[in-house]
């Protein structure tokens, strides 16, 4: 069994390389159409998102995963990319090393955010493309299955994906959401039509929210914004009115100056009826007076706040690294322990065959010489024989399986092969 | 089966509650998977335990439960354990067991300095005692689940104040969940808080009138205090529904929910330690002092 690992990240191929390198769903099964061709009898799969671009090919029974070089140039051909020029950027990996590799990808070990779940549905997709492409067998199944149960444990026994990094989720979830208990009921108001609008309102329709309005110095902006993310459009000039109806805002002009001084707020205030008001300024400069925040029932937050809070989310991620690291570790090691017994399969099933022929000649011999036993006695001695071979047997094939753990047991392997007279 | 009953103490179901809020506590210093189970296992071995001796009270000593101080403290006890419980298992994530477990041990802490000897009742009594047991029972425990509600309040307004993210394992919930908690408890105690003091007036009468029981004077401390309590829950139940359409009405009503607590928790310090003659058989010396009910209107 070997396993091959080439692939380039964010870390180390740069984005317009990135970009060409980067393979679609359907031109992921196309190349691995052509990996069936070109490497027969190898087991691979691709994985593609836009931080990376990895090949994972295995080999088992005699044949080996192909060399490297070779799957950088496949790689390179697929893409139409100079292979003297990628090959340099591209990592690669064998063996347990692959395994580990994998595994913290799976994880969210690897990403640029660390511990971004995305990933995992991505190592999902490229598996089962992989699959429909028949180029996923035995060996590729066991190891992304084994990546999966990985990420699993990394995300329910470590806090490492619970804290949010993103400045839109964290405003909505950590900030938000602690002001009110439902969003559904919410007037949410978006000041600007900017590209983090549409975002923190990704979050807060994923809350609940419903009626959503949309003010902008740029009319046409809002009406498209509006249209894209079923929301309603208002002129700029009502900006008063929408602030006294609204219980959410998030602002995010471009405007050099604050578009909701003290003064327009005050006369906002009296018209709202002491409802407590939440204020998401991501605009840089700051559309909100910051002594609009001081107000009673007010909570407003800048870029910087939430920013601050991110900061904290992902040291409290990287405090969590070290027992994620722990369990790519142990899963990997015992990945590696089953796919190294594997290997002493045909030793064992040789080993077991020959004690049960001699067995069942030496029964049938005894069963010969005392006709008379009875179907029962026959029964009971049958039993006790093979109780007896697999208490033989226990002992060399629990030395196999421990020796498995620190590699493939070539030497017991072959002690085993002379020792009984086994064939390869 | 009798032996068995009549083996459960007090210690056994304070005992696991007060391991459930040891759980609890050790949200703020790690993680587990086993903790949440842990917490309701406890909370709900100590309930059991909890339910088997008020049980056990009521069928061996015929103590129904409100029959004397120290049931009705572990009746207290035991529906806010019952809360407790079931807010867990509604909401995991959130550690209302850090706040409302102290309370739960306080007042099965409270039930053992407090007396165990029934009052005596006759079946007019008996009816009176009851509901003015029952609507002291629920002005109670409004007041108790106020308070929590605005200590956590106070909490998350104030995390939402210095702008920092939720601290792990100290997750509370919305503002706008726990001020509606906060803005009708002050309703439902005051309204039971006034109704338990007048029926305790009507039972005082009846009482006197049958020669059960000591007839309470005004001046008794049991009635000085509900007198009090009574009086500040009114008017906290007045600022709270004013405050409901200020800016800061939700601070205004958690900060009353606090000091109601601490009223009540005077109040039960003032029931246990003072001397009254509120529940006690009737004494030849004792029917000469003016009495409430002759000095109701």
């Amino acid at each position: 069994m070997t396993l091959a690992l080439v692939g380039g990240t964010h870390r180390t191929v740069p984005l317009a390389l990135r970009e060409r390198l980067a393979f679609s769903a359907e031109q992921a099964a196309e190349a691995l159409a052509r990996f069936r061709d070109c490497f027969p009898g190898r087991e691979g799969v691709l994985l593609s998102t836009c931080n990376r671009v990895e090949f994972y090919a295995a080999g088992e029974n005699g044949i080996d995963a192909p060399p490297p070089e070779q799957l950088v140039r496949f790689l390179a051909d697929c893409r139409g990319i100079d292979a003297a020029a990628l090959g340099p950027l591209l990592a690669r990996e064998h063996d347990d090393a692959v395994v580990r590799h994998l595994f913290g990808v799976a994880a969210g070990l690897d990403s640029m955010v660390l511990g971004e779940p995305q990933i995992l549905a991505q190592v999902k997709q490229a598996w089962a493309i992989a699959q429909d492409s028949r180029t996923s067998g035995p060996l590729t199944a066991g190891l992304f299955q084994a990546a999966l149960r990985t990420a699993k444990r990394v995300t329910s026994e470590t806090a490492l994906c619970r804290e949010r990094v993103s400045i839109p989720s964290v405003a909505v979830a950590d900030f938000a959401s602690g002001v009110f208990e439902r969003f559904d009921d919410k007037r949410v108001l978006l000041v600007g039509a900017g590209k983090m609008a549409a975002e923190t309102l990704r979050y807060l329709r994923e809350a609940g929210a419903r009626d959503v309005v949309i003010v902008n110095r740029t009319v046409a902006r809002a009406d498209d914004l509006a249209a894209r993310v079923d929301a309603r459009p208002a002129a700029f000039d009502r900006l008063e009115r929408e602030l006294a109806a609204a219980d959410l805002v998030v602002s995010t002009t471009g405007a050099s100056d604050h578009v909701v001084p003290l003064d327009l707020f005050v006369r906002v205030e009296a018209k709202r009826q002491g409802r407590p008001l939440v204020v998401l300024d991501l605009a840089v400069p700051r559309d909100f007076d910051p002594r609009i925040g001081e107000r009673p029932g007010v909570w407003l937050y800048c870029v910087d706040d939430l920013a601050a809070a991110c900061e904290a989310n992902r040291k409290s991620r990287q405090r969590e690294l070290p027992r994620a690291l722990a369990i790519v570790d142990e899963e990997a090691r015992r990945f590696m322990g089953d796919m190294h017994h594997r290997t002493t399969a045909p030793v064992i099933e040789q080993l077991r065959a020959g004690w049960t022929e001699t067995g069942e000649a030496e029964l049938d011999r005894l069963f010969r010489r005392l006709p008379h036993l009875a179907e029962a006695d026959r029964g009971e001695i049958r039993q006790a024989f093979d109780r007896y071979a697999a208490k033989m047997l226990h002992p060399p094939l629990a030395s196999l399986r421990s020796e498995s753990h620190s590699g493939p047991p070539h030497g017991l392997l072959d002690a085993l092969k002379r020792l009984f007279n086994l064939q390869d | 089966m009798a032996a068995f009953l009549s083996g459960i103490s007090i210690v056994c179901f304070a005992a696991s509650y007060a391991v459930a809020l040891a759980c609890e506590a050790s949200r703020l210093a790690f993680r587990s998977g086993v903790r949440g189970a842990a917490m309701v296992a406890f909370a709900a071995a100590g309930l059991f335990a909890h339910t088997l001796f008020l049980f056990w009270r009521a069928v061996d000593g015929g103590a129904a439960p409100l029959s004397s101080p120290f049931d009705w403290y572990l009746l207290a006890a035991w529906l806010l354990a019952a809360g407790y419980l079931w807010l867990t298992i509604a909401n995991p994530r959130t550690p209302v067991g850090l706040f409302l477990l102290p309370i739960v041990l306080g007042l099965v802490g409270a039930a053992t300095l407090a007396s165990r000897e029934p009052f005596l009742h006759d079946a007019a009594s008996l009816f009176w005692g009851r509901i003015h047991g029952g609507l002291h029972l629920i002005w109670s425990v409004s007041v108790v689940l106020g308070a929590i509600a605005g200590l956590m309040w106070l909490i998350q307004a104030g995390r939402l104040t210095r702008k920092e993210a939720p601290v792990r394992g100290f997750r509370m919930p919305s503002l706008e969940r726990l001020a509606s908690i906060t803005a009708r408890t002050p309703m439902v105690a005051a309204w039971a808080a006034a109704a338990g003091f007048a029926s305790g007036i009507v039972l005082n009468s009846v009482n006197r009138g049958r020669g059960l029981m000591e007839t309470v004077p005004w001046t008794d401390p049991v009635v000085l205090r509900m007198a009090a309590v009574v009086a500040w829950l009114l008017i906290a139940a007045r600022i709270a529904a004013t405050a409901r359409s200020r800016p800061d009405g939700g601070r205004t009503t958690a900060r009353l929910a606090l000091v109601s607590l601490a009223v009540l928790a005077a109040s039960i310090a003032w029931g246990v330690l003072g001397t009254t003659r509120h529940g006690r058989p009737a004494t030849a010396a004792a029917v000469v002092v003016p009495t409430a009910t002759e000095e109701v209107p």
